[in-house]
């Protein structure tokens, strides 16, 4: 086995947390049962990965293994890259779409090599007819970077893309193209939506999240909500404000929705506009210029704190339609222009 | 009796005058007894006769008794409370109705197109089938409001959506949603057959179905005998009409090395037939059932 991709193998599997490395290494399905039986999972992990080298040297892996573990690897840790979104879309009329999955594979590629000699390229299928894609770049006179892959997860026949945002930007039109053409659509676009958490994003802008619907068969009965009070609270104690705290829960939960909310770290707004104010003069009022600021939201569950912003009393409800429609539109990056 | 048996040796004639008293005797006593035997036949009868109307006049007694009893009993019990019982009996059909009327619109799912209203519209349930199994129900939630929106819905995203409320959803609201019953009905039994494939007939494929997100394409190697190692065919079905579960386009190719007998030409175009015309899981089955019979070749 080459120096390199001996290497390649033992960064990986060094990357791999020991509470984790049997279950990827069965997943991987490369060392077979007897092969890991013979070795110590309790030593040290320096040793433990220098067996396991070993052992895929006795098996002569390849650099195609290698990256498939590397997969395997990202699969388990998605939330350790941050994810874009690419939408494509086809032209008007076209016919109905044949994806064949091995057509894409091998279009996909062919197109990445033709313009670039030095870059692997491996896939993964997944569940729901998807695949993640790994691909490694180099430049016209040097060997791929292994260590700074691209992925891209494709579901058949739809028009969305996912990818984790490369470090090098200059080969994101390569990629591009060759989403495009490989899944027979005519255009890509980025959208302006960015999170960890793949999941989320993938049911944003499938539109997956909001999946409680009224039926006859349902045995739950539309819930009173309560007010978060206790039934065993004192009763000399009264709520002044109740309605309006009615009010704001019954305005969050129609903007919300009873559902669990996708999952975003931030949105962000670029603001150009006008200063605005309610009183005259001011040294602001007077400016012609709009003022340029950048806001940005954060949060480790960024839909949930909002929609518990008006039920804690801390924002007025309803909410800014600039904060609802995150899921709704699919994007958290806005730049608010004046008219 | 001396007598008389010396003389039966002779035949009756001769039997002499005693033997003939003692006949006449017997005959008299027989015909007396016959007389007598209607006689107390008829006896017997009478008393009978008199008992049944005896218990008839008896019976008739205690039903007026019976009767009289009960209508006393409904008189006090209507003097007591008429109305609560009324009203129990009124409460108790009423809720069995209601009952009833629930089953019925639970039960309308089955008709393959449902709907409940909501607060601001109505929720449509798809339930879609393939050959008498009932499989994954669908829902899209419509707001009432011009123009018609869809508020939220459940149908995958590979499913024409946008395309077909574009055309539809504004104008013709019934086109809309029959047209996404086609859709929905198709894809999953299209679905249902794959299923079927890869989990059943997993012996009789070379390796994984390969398929896509429609299940409009799937493509295969495969044998048509349960035994063997060698797996001849290579199917690839093209489902271009989205609306249909059985493929628009079939290719099977042979793909031995040695050269195509005719025998195995007759069964390669023989299964392109198949696929064409019947359900994927369906032909497999047949394939099943053909390795059970011995001479399936002089039966087709």
């Amino acid at each position: 086995m080459d120096e390199t991709v001996s290497e390649f193998f033992r960064r990986t599997i060094l990357k791999i947390p020991l509470t984790e490395m049997m279950t990827i290494l069965k997943t991987w399905n490369f060392l077979s049962e007897n092969q890991l039986q013979t070795v110590n999972f309790r030593q040290r992990k320096e040793s433990l990965v220098q067996d396991l080298v070993l052992l895929c040297e006795e098996n002569r892996a390849s650099l195609n293994d290698a990256a498939l573990l590397d997969i395997i690897y990202t699969q388990f840790h998605r939330h350790q890259k941050v994810w874009d979104v690419f939408q494509m879309s086809k032209g008007p009329g076209e016919d109905t779409d044949l994806f064949d999955m091995e057509q894409f594979k091998s279009s996909f590629k062919k197109i990445l090599k033709r313009a670039l000699k030095n870059v692997t390229v491996s896939f993964r299928d997944a569940e729901e007819n998807a695949v993640w894609i790994r691909i490694a770049w180099g430049t016209q006179y040097g060997k791929p970077n292994q260590y700074k892959p691209a992925y891209v997860v494709y579901y058949s026949q739809t028009p969305y893309a996912f990818t984790s945002s490369s470090q090098l930007k200059s080969n994101l039109p390569l990629l591009g193209q060759a989403l495009t053409i490989a899944s027979k659509h005519h255009q890509i676009v980025k959208m302006d939506l960015r999170s960890r958490y793949l999941d989320s994003l993938k049911a944003i802008v499938f539109k997956q999240y909001n999946q409680t619907f009224e039926t006859h068969n349902s045995t739950t009965p539309l819930q009173e909500r309560s007010l978060g009070l206790d039934i065993n609270m004192d009763s000399r104690i009264i709520h002044e404000n109740k309605t309006e705290k009615e009010r704001v829960q019954r305005v969050t939960q129609e903007i919300f929705g009873d559902y669990p909310q996708p999952r975003l770290e931030f949105a962000q707004y670029k603001l150009e506009t006008k200063f605005k104010s309610d009183l005259n003069g001011g040294i602001l009022a007077e400016r012609e210029e709009p003022l340029r600021c950048l806001v940005k939201f954060s949060s480790p569950h960024l839909l949930e704190a909002l929609k518990s912003l008006a039920p804690a009393g801390i924002a007025d409800a309803p909410l800014s339609p600039l904060l609802t429609c995150i899921p709704n539109k699919g994007m958290n990056y806005f730049k608010i222009r004046d008219k | 009796m001396e007598l008389a048996n010396t003389l039966s040796q002779d035949g009756e004639s001769r039997g002499g005058v005693l033997a003939h008293l003692e006949r006449l005797e017997t005959q008299v006593s027989r015909s007396r007894k016959k007389m007598e035997e209607p006689q107390s036949a008829q006896a017997e009868e009478s008393a009978l006769g008199t008992r049944i109307h005896e218990l008839r006049r008896l019976r008739d007694k205690l039903r007026a008794e019976v009767k009289q009893h009960q209508a006393s009993v409904k008189a006090s019990t209507t003097n007591v409370e008429p109305d609560q019982t009324l009203e129990i009996t009124e409460q108790e059909s009423l809720k069995r109705k209601r009952e009833n009327v629930k089953a019925i619109l639970q039960a309308y799912r089955f008709t393959g197109i449902s709907g409940k209203l909501t607060s601001r519209g109505v929720c449509v349930c798809i339930s879609t089938a393939f050959e008498g199994n009932l499989l994954d129900s669908y829902f899209v939630d419509l707001v009432m409001r011009k123009p018609l929106q869809i508020h939220h819905h459940s149908i995958p995203v590979f499913i024409p959506l946008e395309e077909i409320s574009a055309k539809y959803l504004q104008t013709n609201i019934q086109h809309f949603l029959f047209t996404l019953c086609e859709y929905l009905n198709a894809y999953s039994g299209r679905k249902y057959q794959a299923d079927r494939l890869q989990s059943d007939f997993e012996a009789f494929l070379a390796g994984p179905l390969q398929r896509n997100s429609l299940c409009n394409l799937l493509s295969f190697t495969y044998k048509a005998e349960p035994e063997g190692q060698f797996f001849p065919f290579c199917a690839r079905l093209l489902y271009k009409d989205l609306t249909t579960t059985l493929p628009t386009d079939v290719t099977v190719t042979y793909q031995g090395t040695d050269a195509l007998s005719t025998t195995q030409e007759e069964q390669r175009a023989a299964h392109e037939d198949l696929f064409f015309t019947k359900p994927l899981h369906q032909v497999f089955t047949s394939f099943a059932r053909k390795g059970d019979k011995l001479d399936m070749s002089l039966v087709s």
